[in-house]
């Protein structure tokens, strides 16, 4: 009964194909249910392109606005404020956001003052620590948690500190700059966050 | 490397290469399994895929009366690839039945539910019911305007029960109508309790089977026959290890139910409106009922029933204890048919035509629960007949016949009418 | 015994397959014979719905910016030819028209047509739109053969034109519809408009329905291969089994 060849290298072959075909099913048909978990129709609609007026923005002053459910502060940034910019460098982790945070804005923003005009910072207000929101302290006063204090931003989760361009100081538990999102001015008092300016990839 | 870690697994677990070799290896089947046999395994798959789908579903679906319907519609929509992971639900959830009516069937032919498979079979009985109130309970989670009153008319039927009936219709819905708390609480059951249940089932099913073995389509208990086979001289000769062949052997099984199941998911998801209901594409509306409200397809055969037992005494609850009796009288039959032989190929004639007339009263039946009988009876006796007349004469003898066949099974195996065919020793054909 | 089983089971199954009328019970209907992968088709049905529809049905699960994608509109041609309510591209059909000014005028709340396809038919929607006729007993001045004593008034009489009903014998039945005063189209025109409008609905009703079709190929082609595969095995080692 037992006698028969078994013609093994059929039967291996067969194996392998069978079980390669049959895997290849496995991973397409695990393909639609992680897809699913990318953010929705609904979700992107959300998130779509906000577009904010800057009439009302004093200088000094900062706004937030929401954009993929994320704060986006914008600021109008003082000529105090902007001059004090410069004299950070040596504080900061990544002053000329080439290093660490070369990835945390849009090319067009990669300057000293992060921004596409110097006067408006559009950034997102999430610590790249833990993902706090930092508070908003413009004022150039000696702070209880720096002396020196030039303006900027101030953690209050972990006590991390940026200055007025988002860039992060040295010596706190932040790595690199806050990120700037993609926007653009649709005229000279309007911006668009979520879309890069024509031109820009 | 590999058997490095067999090794330090082994050693850890003891109990788990054993177990393997137990329901695998050395689970010796008999060799002549045929068409019918692969059902089961078929029903794992469909299992399997319901739990797969239903899990990433509910990640999207928000069980609340105002929230249901629309995030259907999202899930249809909005969300990637949510379409294909409903689809897949949906169509599982009718080929479920479709493989377990099968693979019951299969058990009835073959005697599978004799001695000493008693308790498989009243597992699975336990397992057919518990999917039907899954099954029911997933039905009413889209809130449409069928899952609505779907739900209204089920939960009714306990209504009929004398004394307690109103009151446990409230109880059931949480509210005096199928409401926010309803839907909250079949989608708990839907999602936790009854897949956890069924799941608890489908491993002693599965357990009670392997400590008898299986059955196959001559009959013959293969366990209590010569032994040796070219595995193993003191394992049965007419059995071979379940791996490799069976699950090979299912492996084709499962490849051409696939290619069914992906037909109708790609191409007819709502299969002309008897998977999905085009009423079910209405929201619910408490004040508007469908135009013809009846249960979704594999309940049909079972409400019928409901339909065709008249009120009496005042009360409808004979023709719910007739639809729960159609059922309870099947977790008897082990111990209604207690003919010795049990494959239909070596039965009495009187067995093969009981049968035949059973799976006729079973299909009429349907035909009747799905109203299709309203459609066929005009074009095959006239346009001008008496629908409900005829629709309850040929319901009401459909009934009767769908009971008579155990009555007579029982006659026929405990008075000793039957005169069967000589057993075989062995098992006659494979492939 | 068992092939014969096997027989009556699959004949049975044909039979529930081939009286398959699942709709509910009415008239037989003549078929819409719209094709959802006439894109050109969906086109003008889209113009159609956005030009005499929105005003007052919505299409609350349909987002301006999935008809686009899936009808190949660019989102210029969306939000000036089709958007005239000043949603934003990616937000959902919402019309216009408040709740209680349409149940002040219509007696009812204009239903949603996101499923109407759905829930209807193709073949009911193209019948009702091809049903309406004069009824001066209507306080609406129209009906529906269709749908007796519907609440729309018919809103593309300009382009069919008006039809009027001719009675049965018993006065009461409504026998056919005639065409008394014509419209800006042919009826050979209606009938291809009303056949795109509801082609266009059809598709709102599951725009999944683009997709599923075109991957339901492949996956059925890559099944019977791996079907194939796993046969050869089995017979394989099956050749063990004597």
């Amino acid at each position: 009964m037992a006698n028969e060849v078994v013609d093994h290298g059929r039967r291996r072959f067969l194996t392998a194909t069978t079980a390669v075909v049959g895997g290849v099913g496995v991973v397409a048909a695990a393909v639609p249910f992680i897809k699913s978990w990318e953010p929705s129709a609904r979700a992107k609609a959300a998130g779509a392109p906000v577009t904010q007026s800057l009439k009302k923005v004093e200088s000094g002053q900062q706004l937030i606005v929401a954009w993929r459910s994320l704060p986006v502060f914008i600021v109008n940034r003082t000529p105090a404020q902007l001059a004090a910019l410069p004299k950070q460098d040596p504080r900061l982790v990544d002053p000329k956001s080439n290093g660490s945070s070369a990835d945390q804005q849009p090319k067009y923003a990669q300057n000293e003052t992060r921004s596409i005009k110097p006067e408006w910072l559009v950034m997102i207000g999430i610590c790249t620590h833990l993902g706090c929101v930092p508070n908003y302290v413009g004022e150039m006063k000696p702070e209880p948690f720096d002396p020196d204090w030039q303006g900027g931003y101030y953690c209050p989760c972990h006590h991390s500190r940026y200055d007025m361009a988002g860039r992060v100081y040295q010596g706190v538990p932040a790595p690199k700059n806050m990120q700037i999102p993609p926007y653009h001015y649709v005229d000279d008092t309007t911006v668009q966050i979520g879309v890069d300016p024509k031109g820009a990839a | 490397m590999a058997n490095a870690f067999v090794r330090w697994f082994d050693e850890r677990a003891p109990g788990m290469a054993p177990m393997y070799r137990k329901h695998m290896t050395e689970y010796y089947a008999p060799k002549n399994f045929n068409l019918w046999y692969y059902f089961g395994s078929l029903a794992i798959l469909v299992l399997v895929n319901q739990i797969v789908t239903g899990i990433f579903l509910t990640m999207n679906y928000d069980p609340s009366a105002a929230g249901a319907f629309d995030s259907v519609q999202y899930i249809m929509r909005d969300v990637e690839w949510g379409w294909l992971i409903r689809y897949m639900h949906t169509t599982g959830a009718s080929l479920f039945f479709v493989v377990v009516f099968l693979h019951m069937f299969r058990g009835i032919m073959y005697g599978s539910f004799k001695k000493p498979r008693e308790l498989v079979w009243v597992l699975g009985m336990l397992i057919f019911l518990v999917l039907m109130a899954e099954a029911f309970m997933g039905y009413v989670l889209p809130w449409g305007n069928m899952s609505f009153w779907g739900a209204k008319v089920i939960v009714s039927l306990f209504g009929t029960i004398p004394v307690i009936g109103g009151h446990l219709v409230e109880w059931i819905m949480g509210d005096f109508l199928p409401a926010d708390s309803t839907l909250n609480r079949f989608f708990a059951l839907h999602v936790i309790a009854l897949p956890l249940v069924l799941l608890l089932l489908v491993v002693l099913h599965l357990a009670a089977l392997h400590e008898v073995g299986s059955n196959n389509p001559d009959g013959v208990d293969v366990k209590h026959g010569p032994k040796g086979n070219r595995w193993d001289a003191l394992k049965p000769a007419d059995g071979i290890p379940f791996h490799p062949y069976y699950t090979l052997k299912d492996l084709v099984g499962v490849g051409v139910f696939l290619i069914v199941a992906a037909f109708i998911i790609f191409f007819a998801p709502t299969f002309g409106g008897w998977f999905l209901e085009h009423d079910n594409s209405i929201a619910a509306n408490n004040l508007l009922t469908p135009a013809q409200i009846k249960p979704v397809w594999y309940f049909t055969a079972f409400y019928a029933i409901v339909r065709m037992v008249p009120s009496f005494a005042g009360t409808a609850v004979w023709g719910v204890i007739a639809m729960f009796g159609s059922i309870a009288v099947l977790f008897a039959l082990p111990w209604i048919d207690v003919g010795p032989v049990k494959s239909i190929r070596y039965r009495g004639t009187g067995y093969k035509v009981g049968l035949t007339v059973f799976v006729i009263a079973f299909l009429s039946l349907m035909l009747i629960g799905t109203d299709l009988t309203d459609v066929l009876f005009p074009k095959l006796f006239g346009a001008d007949i008496d629908l409900t007349t005829w629709d309850n004469v040929f319901g009401r003898i459909m009934t009767l016949a769908y009971f008579g066949f155990f009555v007579f099974l029982w006659l026929y195996t405990h008075l000793g009418w039957e005169k069967t065919k000589p057993v075989p020793e062995r098992v006659t054909t494979h492939d | 015994m068992t092939k014969r089983l096997i027989s009556t089971l699959l004949l049975s199954l044909g039979l529930l397959l081939g009286s398959a009328s699942a709709w509910a019970e009415g008239p037989e209907l003549p078929a819409a014979g719209n094709n959802l992968r006439d894109q050109a088709s969906l086109q003008r049905g889209a113009h159609l719905f956005f030009n005499y529809c929105v005003g007052c049905h919505s299409l609350k699960y349909m987002r301006y910016s999935r008809i686009a994608q899936d009808l190949n509109l660019s989102e210029k041609d969306v939000m000036q030819n089709l958007n005239f309510t000043g949603a934003k591209f990616d937000d959902p059909v919402i019309s216009h028209m408040p709740a209680e000014l349409a149940t002040k005028a219509f007696g009812k709340d204009p239903p949603d047509l996101s499923l109407e396809v759905s829930a209807k038919g193709a073949d009911w929607v193209y019948a009702y739109l091809n049903s309406f006729y004069l009824d001066p007993k209507s306080p609406i001045g129209w009906n529906n053969t269709i749908l007796p004593n519907a609440a729309m008034p018919f809103p593309l009489w300009e382009l069919q034109g008006e039809q009027t009903a001719v009675m049965g014998k018993d006065g009461h039945a409504v026998e056919k519809l005639e065409l008394s005063h014509p419209g800006t189209m042919t009826p050979a025109q209606y009938q291809q408009a009303t056949r795109d409008l509801v082609n266009f609905l059809d598709y709102v009703s599951e725009p999944a329905a683009l997709q599923r079709r075109h991957y339901g190929v492949w996956v059925i082609l890559f099944l019977a291969l791996f079907t194939f595969l796993a046969y050869l095995l089995k017979k394989e080692y099956w050749k063990d089994v004597h």
